[in-house]
């Protein structure tokens, strides 16, 4: 039997789609079965970013109004084994969905794979209810800036009060510079507001914006500091206990130190 | 025109209602039909606080005295401050500090009786409110989140939210936290916000109103 695990966020553009394709992604890479499902119905994303834009036939919405099985609406990846996408609805609107329908898809998945992974919508209307409706976790993306985590805070007490208490936050888009330079809450900081356990940290990388434009999930480019970022995520919540690392600085006395410091 | 039996005071924490001692509960009764009765202003839905020397009235008599008060009146009784015998300076020269306060309805108990402990942290959009007494919080209250008690707040984390003390008027609420930096505080009708951008001082704060009537912030140290 499978997690459900809702990806959320409340404020919008703090990259949960992004995480969702990531974190969706890794945990195929290393050997977990996958669906990854896009509530943002009417304004769907996450097929895009994938690159599976062009596979989508069918959508929830045709499960929910039984045009067709659950199994036949899976779109599988086109580079990882045991990766599964459920599209959302283009031509519908967020209240055509009921939180009960949503939450049998889950059920249903969750028998068969290791992962099921909701991308939310932003906002903590209809669309939010329905994409939290199935969940038994919650993942909760948010970039170190005040408007965002005051979103995670409101979303957060919303998920505990449907339920859901085991909250993981995802701090996306930390730049370690502008930590140094006092311009950006740090990692403490944001976990001294919000309370709840940190899963991950992702590193402001460029790449992102490429590998989305390209419909190529960054974790496919081997190396890049947010690849590596989402490939702890998937491994911790597989389980596995690894350390999240302090974010250094891109410097050159820095990281030499480091390399002593580590070989003493 | 003085009553003889009973008087009523405005004071800088609300209407204080005062009580000669040597009378039965049927005199003081009497007295206070006399008196309000004859006031022009309506005082409904005012909160107001009863000072006595002790043992002038039991407390069953002092619970009678206050449902007379509530159903006659619609007042709301927010304490009452039995004074030392010994202090033979006039009953209300310094109230805040030689009192002490007692419930109606637990007798000899603090009014933490009917408070509220929360131990979660209060989040953005979220509200406690403990209109019968105080709340304690075991956790923060984040910007956005808002606790209301007619008594006193306590938050045992980090205030950084809004809180109103003494929802019901009794201006001798205050507010503590381990790191006051909150956006908001009021007690009773009283608004107050710190500076902007103020950061964590580090140790803990009292929030109460001061001597100008308005709230002041300083290091809580001890009651």
């Amino acid at each position: 039997m499978g997690k459900v695990i809702v990806i959320t966020s409340g404020k919008g553009g703090v990259g949960k789609t992004t995480s969702t394709a990531n974190l969706g992604t890794a945990l195929a890479m290393i050997e977990r079965t996958v669906v990854i499902i896009d509530a943002d119905v009417g304004l769907r994303n996450l097929d895009v970013v994938m690159g599976l834009e062009s596979r989508v036939v069918y959508t929830s919405m045709d499960v929910i109004e039984k045009r067709c099985d659950l199994d036949k609406a899976l779109v599988k990846d086109r580079r990882v084994e045991d990766l599964m996408l459920l599209a959302a609805s283009q031509r519908n609107r967020k209240d055509d969905i009921k939180p009960e329908q949503m939450q049998e898809i889950c059920e249903k998945l969750k028998q068969e794979y290791d992962f099921v992974l909701i991308d939310s919508p932003a906002g903590i209307e209809q669309g939010f209810h329905n994409a939290a409706a199935g969940a038994d976790e919650a993942i909760i993306v948010t970039t170190p800036d005040v408007s965002a985590i005051r979103d995670a805070d409101r979303i957060i007490g919303l998920l505990q009060h449907q339920g859901i208490n085991s909250i993981n936050l995802v701090l996306n888009r930390l730049s370690p510079t502008l930590v140094k330079n006092g311009n950006m809450m740090g990692k403490n900081e944001v976990l001294d507001i919000l309370n709840i356990d940190l899963l991950g940290v992702v590193p402001e990388d460029t790449g992102v914006i490429a590998s989305t434009n390209r419909g190529v999930p960054l974790v496919h480019s081997e190396g890049s500091p947010g690849a590596e970022a989402y490939m702890r995520i998937a491994r911790r919540m597989t389980g596995q206990r690894i350390p999240i690392p302090e974010m250094q600085e891109e410097n050159f006395f820095a990281n030499l130190l480091n390399w002593f410091s580590r070989n003493k | 025109m003085e009553n003889p039996i009973v008087k009523l005071r405005g004071y800088k924490d609300g209407l204080h209602l005062i009580i000669n001692p040597k009378v039965s509960l049927n005199e003081v009764e009497a007295a206070i039909h006399e008196l309000l009765d004859g006031m022009n202003q309506p005082l409904a839905g005012t909160s107001i606080n009863i000072d006595m020397r002790p043992s002038p009235l039991s407390s069953e008599d002092l619970k009678n005295l206050e449902t007379y008060l509530t159903e006659n009146y619609d007042l709301v009784v927010s304490g009452v401050n039995v004074f030392d015998e010994k202090d033979e300076s006039p009953i209300l020269a310094a109230p805040a500090t030689h009192s002490i306060s007692q419930s109606l309805t637990n007798d000899n108990q603090p009014d933490f009786e009917q408070s509220q402990i929360v131990r979660q942290t209060i989040r953005s959009g979220q509200t406690t409110s403990c209109l019968s007494g105080s709340v304690v919080i075991y956790g923060d209250v984040n910007p956005g989140g808002e606790v209301v008690a007619a008594g006193d707040i306590i938050v045992l984390g980090a205030l950084r939210g809004n809180a109103h003390a003494g929802v019901h008027g009794r201006l001798s609420s205050v507010i503590i936290a381990m790191e006051l930096v909150p956006l908001q505080l009021q007690i009773g009708s009283y608004m107050n916000r710190p500076p902007v951008g103020q950061k964590p001082r580090g140790y803990p704060e009292i929030a109460r109103v001061g001597a100008e009537d308005i709230i002041i912030v300083e290091e809580f140290i001890k009651f």
